[in-house]
């Protein structure tokens, strides 16, 4: 056994001073790992970016004051991200995937507003009234009735000269913008709180949100073992098959045949070694996920395991590779080809519910796709059930994999 | 009786419609340097990677100190004490001379990792990265992993392939070394020079048979042919004196004359008798060596490149 370790180490430090490996092994799943990390998955949830064309306004050009308050009520929202046009703006032009939505506030807004919150008040009051009337029956004297019916149809009279005309609001928007019907209920809401507001009222249905356990994955969360995963196939079907043939090129492999290391010291040097390097790659990955995102992924027994598992199923398939194509550029292009398909059609580099439904079929045939479900669902979200199934996939692939590399590392007739 | 290291029987190996090697057999007595000599293609590789436990014989029996080469048992034993160096043997790139020194070590076992890299004059730079290394540096790398591990019996696939004249002569001192070291050698090379300068015995090998085989001097002897004497330029009238005397001459290409004779001592009696009689005598003096037993034997000679033509 002393015979792996040493042997472990100088394959180890090998591949530590190759610059390729260390770029393609450590570099990019890091850099991955913090612009795809970032890009999707800022802490803040996004805002709804919404342009305001308010042409409610006093001869000077000010703001009439309920058009105002509106404006106000929709910003304290803090689900828009508000932007005012002033009233001959053209409208903008989308540049890119931002959605562009207007919101146009009509001219006399305000006092629609309020001559119509006027009259709805004067409605509640009749309402409210007639009610009493009824309730009261025959208790009340006939003269009192009469004074009041008297009084109330003076007050629809009154009620008459405030009912003017409703001046809705416009919301414009692209056919494409699956955003859009949403925002227009989140506007209503807003909308409706701001008439009981006037109405000096309140609302009686009230929510409270509570935030419990309910499993929800951050971007950074589902990027984190997507890209671990991927790049341990890569290190193994790029990386050991390209070192296998270099070995077999070079005559290593010959001049270490022919000493009485056996064939099983070497696949073990070669597998131990690959994961070191899947371990370091783990490591340093949880570390950068910690810090710049502040995912507490702690790596039990469990994951580790399927750490293993998927290291001994990749650098297999690579040793295999490695010892059947006889050619470098050969070796290389298979690995290049079998692994940049499998890292965007395995899911392992954004959620699979993206995809359209025949693309989620085509990834349950990747070996990836198991290794990084497997790695998501114990590292992140700490559940050996689920994680369970793709893990004995990943276990079923390592087998295999062991077995095409002890079959392929040839120790005579080469 | 003098042990044997290595014995070839009738070694056969196919690899499909190909024969590389056709009957083979040869021994190699311990402490001497025994060479393959051939072109390219005449099955050297495969010999020696049969005898190195690498390949499989389609049929025959070889024997290394008296382990046989096709016993599991035996193959094992034979690994403890033998050292190969490949054919274009390249060490890993991204290790340094003494890693990979100590790679070649740890899987024989080895400890004398110093005594090799001080052996073969690369101590000094044993922390330089392989691929920093010269082509003469990196081929004494090949023989160092080669050697760790004191083998009895060392295997040298064209060790000197590649290099430059420089170079080359430095790894022949090498090579001469480990024969005083009293180790076993066996070389393949398609080098005449080479053959001739660093073995005991050589077999001449071609198309997957050995053509011939034997000491370098028995066999310069016997299929050398005789000394000669070149001349660029030798007039009718003497060419008709040196008839006279008995001496077989011949006119070939370019107007030379070559005159063949039995012993040295009848270099100076040819020029002695030309001078006496007044003619101009600057004759090229060429000993046979193995290139003329090739030439004589297989009918061609063998290019820098290793091809027959
Ligand atoms: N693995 C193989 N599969 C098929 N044919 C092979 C194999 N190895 C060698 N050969 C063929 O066997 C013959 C002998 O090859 P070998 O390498 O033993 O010759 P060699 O004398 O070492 O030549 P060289 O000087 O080029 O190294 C050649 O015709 C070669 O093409
Ligand atoms: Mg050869």
């Amino acid at each position: 056994m002393t015979a792996v370790h040493k042997i472990v180490w100088l394959l180890f430090r090998s591949w530590m001073r190759d610059k390729s490996s260390l770029f393609f092994g450590f570099a990019l799943p890091i850099m991955f790992l913090l612009v795809f990390g970032t890009i999707f998955g800022g802490p803040a949830p996004p805002n709804y970016s919404l342009y305001i064309r308010n042409l409610d306004t006093d001869p000077q050009g000010n703001p009439e004051p309920l058009a105002a308050a509106f404006i106000q009520a929709l910003n304290s929202s803090q689900v828009f991200d508000l932007k005012l046009l002033n009233p001959d703006d053209p409208a903008p032009r989308s540049t890119g995937f931002a959605a562009i939505r207007i919101l146009t506030i009509p001219k006399g807004f305000s006092a629609s507003l309020l001559n119509n919150t006027i009259a709805n008040r004067i409605d509640i009051t009749v309402d409210t009234i007639n009610r009493l009337l009824q309730m009261a029956g025959e208790n009340l004297p006939e003269a009192t009735r009469a004074n009041i019916t008297q009084g109330l149809s003076q007050m629809n009279t009154f009620k008459q000269l405030f009912k003017t005309e409703k001046k809705p609001l416009t919301l414009e928007g692209s056919p494409d913008d699956r955003l859009l019907q949403p925002i227009e209920a989140i506007i209503n809401t807003v909308a409706d709180r701001f008439e009981l507001a006037l109405l000096n009222s309140t609302s009686t249905i009230e929510i409270n949100t509570v935030q419990t356990n309910i499993r929800q994955l951050r971007a950074v969360d589902y990027y984190l073992p997507g890209y671990v995963a991927a790049f341990i196939m890569t290190n193994g079907l790029i990386g050991v098959s390209s070192f296998t043939a270099e070995m077999r090129r070079k005559g290593v492999m010959k001049l270490i045949a022919a000493t009485p290391l056996s064939r099983a010291s070497w696949i073990v040097s070669l597998v131990l070694m690959q994961t070191i390097v899947s371990l370091i790659l783990t490591a340093v990955m949880i570390a950068v996920g910690w810090m710049v995102f502040r995912i507490a992924a702690v790596p039990d027994l469990f994951s580790l395991l399927i750490i293993l598992l998927g290291t001994l199923a990749f650098t297999g398939l690579g040793s295999f590779i490695g010892g059947v194509v006889k050619s470098a550029e050969a070796v290389t292009a298979l690995g290049n080809t079998l692994s940049f398909p499998m890292m965007f059609l395995s899911g392992a580099f954004w959620p699979l519910e993206l995809m359209p439904p025949f693309m989620q079929q085509i990834a349950r045939f990747t070996p990836l796709y198991y290794f990084h479900v497997a790695l998501r669902e114990s590292l992140i979200a700490g559940s050996v059930s689920t994680a369970l199934i793709p893990a004995a996939v990943v276990a079923i692939l390592a087998m295999a994999g062991i077995i095409l590399a002890a079959y392929t590392t040839k120790w005579r007739d080469f | 009786m003098v042990d044997e290291a290595v014995a070839a029987e009738e070694l056969v190996k196919k690899y499909g419609d190909v024969t590389a090697v056709d009957g083979v057999s040869f021994k190699v007595y311990v402490g001497e340097v025994f060479s393959l000599l051939g072109p390219n293609g005449a099955g050297k590789t495969t010999t020696v990677e049969i005898l190195e436990c690498l390949r499989t014989p389609t049929s025959g029996e070889a024997y290394i100190k008296g382990l046989s080469v096709k016993n599991l048992g035996d193959i094992r034993k034979i690994k403890q004490i033998i050292g190969v160096l490949p054919q274009e043997f390249n060490a890993v790139d991204n290790l340094t001379v003494l890693e990979n020194v100590q790679l070649a070590a740890v899987a024989k076992q080895a400890d004398n990792i110093r005594d090799v890299l001080e052996q073969l004059g690369l101590w000094q730079i044993r922390n330089k990265l392989f691929s920093k290394l010269s082509g003469g540096q990196k081929r004494r790398v090949g023989i160092a992993m080669a050697l760790v591990g004191n083998p009895e019996i060392v295997f040298l696939d064209e060790p000197t392939t590649g290099l430059d004249p420089e170079a080359r002569r430095e790894t022949w001192l090498y090579i001469k070394n480990l024969r005083k070291s009293g180790a076993t050698v066996i070389l393949t090379t398609h080098y005449m020079e080479e053959a001739e300068r660093l073995s005991d015995r050589v077999a001449v090998m071609v198309k997957g048979r050995i053509a011939v085989e034997g000491r370098v001097r028995e066999l310069v002897a016997s299929h050398g042919g005789k000394t000669r004497l070149v001349f660029d330029f030798l007039d009718e009238d003497a060419v008709g004196v040196l008839r006279g005397y008995g001496y077989v001459v011949e006119r070939v290409q370019g107007g030379r004359v070559v005159v063949k004779v039995d012993r040295e001592s009848d270099v100076f009696d040819v020029v002695a008798l030309l001078r006496d009689r007044g003619f101009e005598a600057y004759p090229e003096v060429r000993q046979p060596g193995l290139e003329d037993v090739f030439l004589s034997v297989i009918g061609s000679r063998l290019s820098e490149t290793g091809e027959l033509v």
